[in-house]
This record gives structure tokens, sequence and C-alpha cells, in this order.
């Protein structure tokens, strides 16, 4: 009988199988509902047994557990389509839970953040772009310090200080903290439910750094930061006016 | 309504700080939990030796023919019989490798039940992930009485893709409980082996020397606690040079590891040394051992002298010495050689010919040398020639006194050495003016 962190560990690479779904250019042209649906059935498909293992272990196999970092946005791209609920009364004049137009509706997260107004929220309660750049700029510095140094660049193992150095967990509090008074609520969740999920041994890891961070999310975190540093500085050029 | 929405604002604002509250307030209890530094324990082996008599005998561990055997290693049961394990299978990193055990009886002079521990198919099948193939494992026994058995496994590439997997045994190995992974490196679990004996700290945590091949080649020290949770990890060097770290403990604050070289160069075993029980380690130098970028195993005796077993030439496999160094390892001795087929590059009827007359000479109960001959041939000859291969020696010392030592012999078979610490003295008498190294 698989154990909690065996469950937990398959259905989180069953869940990048089911988001990875969702970037196939013919599913952008589906309904929200047939997407559900056809995330679901990937979802479910993956935790099919076939020849003595399901898919979502053979990848495992070579993944490893997600982070909870990659969980977080994991769950943040699947939820996207879906999360237009309107849950109060508002100016425009819907009433109650249900789908919505995007135009018509904002979400109860989305509307508590906008209102205090230091919330980079999309309409749909899901967090913006700038919080989720400053979360994908902090783990691609984490991530460039840590990979090489774990790897064997040099005598300083950082990786050494997730096993449960005071120092370390003092420093992510701090940094916790510093977002939560920003408002930059998903680097906060980030890293609050890591280090909550390591706290309580979620994982076969009891290293902290396993929880905040994996190679793939910080593959995907230094891409998107060098693809926005690129448009930043290509953007003055293409708008300044011809000679 | 609005005041609605602010109530709203302020209490989600609130929420998500008694959460990160909660996070951190779980974390610290955790870290102070955490087990705090703990000296080394000294292996304990009696003063006087059981046996007073000179002794050194040799056996094959393995019996099975025409098949890859590989990376043998040793641990000492309660009772005192010695068991080993080893992986086999059609060749190295194929499918069907298993890791296989045998138990040695003292009483009896016999090696006897030998049978398969792990496998592929059982070990993907407990870890609920896809597992490729099975390498080097190692052993050791816990004072209450549990076999830790942590073996290499590989989901992904070839040895560097490496991971480690733990089961544990109640009943000196009989039968074996789920395989769990180990988590040891923050890149996809990717590159972490073992090879070199596990030593215990003070406080009853499992030392486990491991050493990582992917893009650095390098060795680390594992704590693990005595419910198999890594506790902590240390870098013994970095860079590209050195595998395979051996553990010699001299006493609860000093420590010396001898590594594999497997850089450029000249080749020379590389050694690092602990004087705070491992809280810090010397910058890794070259000892004056040569080592063709080959496994080393040792022990330390109880007055403190160190006893290795390696391949002490720069080229090859086919020779194994059996050295000692009364002075922390700067200077060593050769007090015996166990195996010398240098320059032996036979063809493969000669090749056949010496391995079995040394398969004769190894064990007592073959009459017959053919089958075993001809085990290495296949494994050993190609068109180039036959190479003698000896090598990733395991030695242990028994709380009796008395030493083990098995090796790879050809890629073949097992082949196990004990000796007595009376016939050690003996050699070393022999030796007293042989030139050191």
């Amino acid at each position: 009988m698989p154990n909690f962190t065996d469950l937990t560990g398959l259905a989180s690479v069953a869940s990048a199988l089911a988001v990875s779904l969702l970037w196939l250019p013919w599913t952008k042209r589906l309904a929200n509902r047939r997407r559900a649906w056809a995330t679901g059935a990937v979802f479910v498909a993956a935790l099919i047994p076939f020849n003595g293992l399901p898919l979502a272990a053979y990848v495992r196999g070579a993944t490893g557990d997600l982070s909870i970092t990659t969980l977080v946005l994991l769950w943040c791209a699947l939820l996207r389509p879906w999360t237009l609920y309107c849950s109060f009364p508002l100016p425009g004049g819907r009433l109650g839970w249900g789908l919505a137009r995007r135009e018509n509706c904002v979400s109860t997260p989305s509307l508590v953040l906008t209102l205090q107004g230091g919330g980079d929220i999309e309409p749909n309660g899901l967090p913006g772009f700038k919080h989720r750049l400053a979360l994908l700029a902090l783990i691609a510095l984490a991530a460039v310090t840590l990979y090489p140094l774990a790897l064997g660049f040099g005598a300083f193992d950082p990786y050494r200080l997730g096993y449960g150095n005071w120092l370390f967990v003092a420093m992510l509090m701090l940094a916790a903290l510093a977002a939560w008074f920003w408002k930059n609520y998903l680097i906060v969740l980030c890293i609050a439910l890591a280090t909550l999920a390591w706290a309580t041994g979620w994982y076969e890891s009891g290293n902290l750094w396993d929880y905040l961070l994996d190679p793939f999310v910080s593959i995907y975190a230094l891409a998107a930061i060098m693809s926005h540093a690129v448009k930043t500085l290509v953007k003055p050029q293409r708008d300044r006016p011809a000679p | 309504m609005f005041n609605f929405f602010t109530r709203q604002l302020a209490s989600l604002h609130t929420l998500i700080l008694c959460v990160v509250l909660i996070a951190f307030a779980a974390a610290f209890c955790k870290v102070a939990r955490h087990p705090s530094p703990a000296a080394f324990q000294v292996p304990e082996v009696a003063a006087q030796p059981g046996s007073a008599a000179p002794d050194f005998r040799t056996h094959f561990v393995s019996t099975r023919h025409n098949i890859h055997t590989h990376a043998a290693s040793l641990v000492e049961l309660g009772d005192g019989r010695i068991r080993a394990f080893w992986f086999e299978g059609s060749r190295e990193g194929a499918p069907d490798v298993e890791i296989r055990s045998a138990v040695f009886d003292p009483a009896k002079n016999l090696w006897v039940m030998e049978s398969s521990v792990a496998n592929r198919e059982d070990t993907q099948r407990a870890l609920l992930r896809y597992v490729k193939k099975l390498g080097n494992p190692v052993a050791q026994r816990a004072a209450d009485g549990t076999l830790s058995l942590y073996y290499v496994t590989v989901s992904l590439g070839g040895w560097a893709g490496s991971s480690i997997t733990a089961i544990a045994s109640k009943d000196e190995g009989a039968t074996w409980g789920p395989a769990r992974r180990l988590i040891t490196s923050p890149f996809i679990n990717i590159s972490t082996l073992v090879r070199g004996t596990p030593y215990f700290y003070g406080d009853g945590s499992i030392g486990l020397p491991v050493y990582h091949e992917f893009i650095g080649k390098f060795g680390e020290l594992l704590r693990i606690s005595g419910s198999g949770e890594i506790i902590d990890k240390q870098r013994l060097s970095s860079g590209n040079t050195t595998l395979q770290p051996v553990m010699l403990i001299k006493n609860p604050q000093q420590a010396t590891v001898m590594m594999r070289y497997s850089g450029a160069g000249t080749r020379r075993v590389i050694t690092t040394a602990t004087d705070d029980a491992g809280q810090h380690w010397s910058a890794p130098v070259k000892a004056a051992l040569a080592n063709p970028d080959a496994a080393l195993s040792g022990a330390v005796l109880p007055d403190g002298r160190i006893l290795l077993v390696l391949n002490d030439i720069e080229e090859g496999r086919d020779a194994l010495s059996l050295v000692i160094s009364g002075d922390g390892g700067s200077t060593w001795k050769t007090v015996y050689q166990l195996e010398d087929q240098r320059g032996q590059n036979a063809d493969p009827a000669r090749y056949a010919q010496l391995a079995a007359q040394s398969a004769l000479a190894t064990d007592g109960n073959i009459t017959d040398g053919t089958q075993h001959a001809e085990s290495a041939k296949r494994i050993k000859c190609e068109a180039q020639g036959c190479g003698f291969e000896f090598s990733y020696p395991y030695l242990i010392q028994t709380r009796s006194g008395d030493f083990h030592l098995v090796y790879t012999w050809n890629r073949s078979y097992i082949k196990h050495v004990m000796f007595t610490r009376a016939w050690l003295d003996q050699q070393l008498e022999k030796t007293a003016d042989a030139k050191l190294h």
C-alpha cells in the first residue's frame, strides 16, 4: 500500500503532466469545461498502472518529487482558466457563486487585495505578473547559487543548510515576512507552505531545499527571467521613433 | 458593504501571516529537535584476539558461473558470522542485475545461504518509481540488531545518475523490509553512490561515506538517524578527482579518510583528516600510495595503525596489496601481496590456465578450476588479450579481532580472505625490513 508521501509524489507528477497538456496549442482553443475534462483525464491516466507502474511513476523515477514551489505554480496554472468566480455583489451587478465573464466579475482574493491597494492580482484572483516575476527572480537567484555549489564547485555546500540550520530557517522567515509586508502572497505562500511541509516531514527528503526548489522550476524561472530581460531591453528600441 | 470588504481584506492579510507564523514555529521546533554533532564511535574490537594462532584462509563467496559479479561488502552479524553482499547479472548495469548475499560461518569455515536480497523489479515496486539498474551495496548492523543495506539504484542515465536506496532487516538479513529512497542531492537526487564501509557516531546515528560522479567527482559523509532520516551531510573534497571515500576512525575525535583518485597526473590515493570528530576536514592531499583509479578499503588496528587493501599500482587492477601505516598514513609498508598477475596480458588459453590455478589455490572445495577459468575468460578476454582483475576490496575487522576481506575476482566471482591478527603480526615480522612507500 503506497504511503502518503508516495501518493502525493505521484499526484504531483500527474498534475505536472496535466498542466503540460494546457500548453499544447489545440487545448487552448477548447472551452474551459472541455479543458477541465482533458486535464482531469490526463491526471487520472497518469496514475493508472501499466506494466506494473503508472506513467507518473516512470516520470517520478527521473524527476523525483516536485518542490512545493513548483506545485504552487502548477496549481496556479491549472486553476487559471476556471477561476472566474463571483462571490460578492459587484458594482457590475452579478451576485452569488458561479462562472462569469471576466469583465463582470472578480474573485474574493482579487477584490480584497485590489481594495487593499497592494495586490498584484489578475481578475481571476490569481497572482499577477509582477508577483510571479518577483518569485521567479528569487527562484533563479537561489538556483544559480545552490546548484553549482551543491554539484561540487568549491568546498562549501549550501545544500547542507537544508538539514536544519537555525540561520537558514531564520533567513527564510525574514524573506517570507518581507514578502508578506509587500503583499507578495505568492512568495509568502511558496516559502511558508514549503517550510510547513518540511517541518511535518511530508516528502522523503529531510532537506528544506528540496521543498523550496527543484531543477524544473529553476530552469523555468531562469528562462522566464531571461525572456523578460530580453523583452525589456528590446522594447525601448522598438518604441524609439525611426530616424 | 465597503466595511465588509475591508474586514475581509484584513482577515486575509492576517490569515496569511498566521500561516507564516505556524509554518516557522513548526520549522523552529524541528530545528530544535535536530541532533547536535556527535563524536565518532570507535569500532569494538577485542584487545586480545580470539584466535591466537596465525591463520590465513581463502574461499569463493559467490557460486554462480558465467555471470558478471562485482562490488562485494561485508557486515558482522550478532553471532559472529559474516554476511556478504554483492551485485551480479548478465553484465554490469544490465536490468537483470540483483543484489545477492551469503553468510560465512567461521566455525564451519563455509559460505552458505546464498540468496537474492534485492532486484530491480521489487525495488521499483517498493519505491513507486522506475528503476533502470542496481549497483554497489554496503551494509551496517546497529546496536539493536537492525541490519541496514544501502545500495545504488539508477533511474536515469549511467552511474552518474545514481541514487541510494535503503532496506532494513530485523532478522540478520533473512528477510528485508520495503525499499526506501535516500534523498541526497538537490539536482533530481542524482549522482550519489556508496562504496566505503558505514560507521557509527556516539549517539547511534550511522555515518555513510558516499561520492558523486555527475559533473564533479567528490566525496561526502552522510549522517543518518536511527529512524533512517538523513540529518547531516559533509563534504570531504570538491572538484573532479576523488571517489569512494573510506573512513578510518582512530578515536572519537580523530579519523582519516582515504579516497580513490580519478584525476589526471600522478595517480595517488587522496587523503584528508579530522581532529574534531568531523567538524572540520583538512585539505585533501595525495598520499604515498599509488592508485590506478580503483577502490580501496581499510581498517584501523586497536593500536592506531592503519591497514589498507588496494591496487598499489598506477595502471591496471591485476595486483592487490595489503599495506600498513604506523604513522597515520604518512608512510606505508607492504605486508602481503594478495594477488599479483602484473604483466600477464595473456592469450585466452594461457589466461584460462592461470585463472584455473588461481581458482584451485583459492578454494579447497574446488576440485576442477575449469569452470571458474572459463567464467573469467568469458568476461575478461577481449580481442587484444586477457587481463586479470582483483578489485573493489572491502575489509572489516570483527569484534573478535579477525579480519575478513572480500574482493572481485576477475569480475566473475567474489573472493574471501580471512586472516587473524596473529597471522598479521607474523607477516609484519617477516616484512620488518621492507622498503617504505
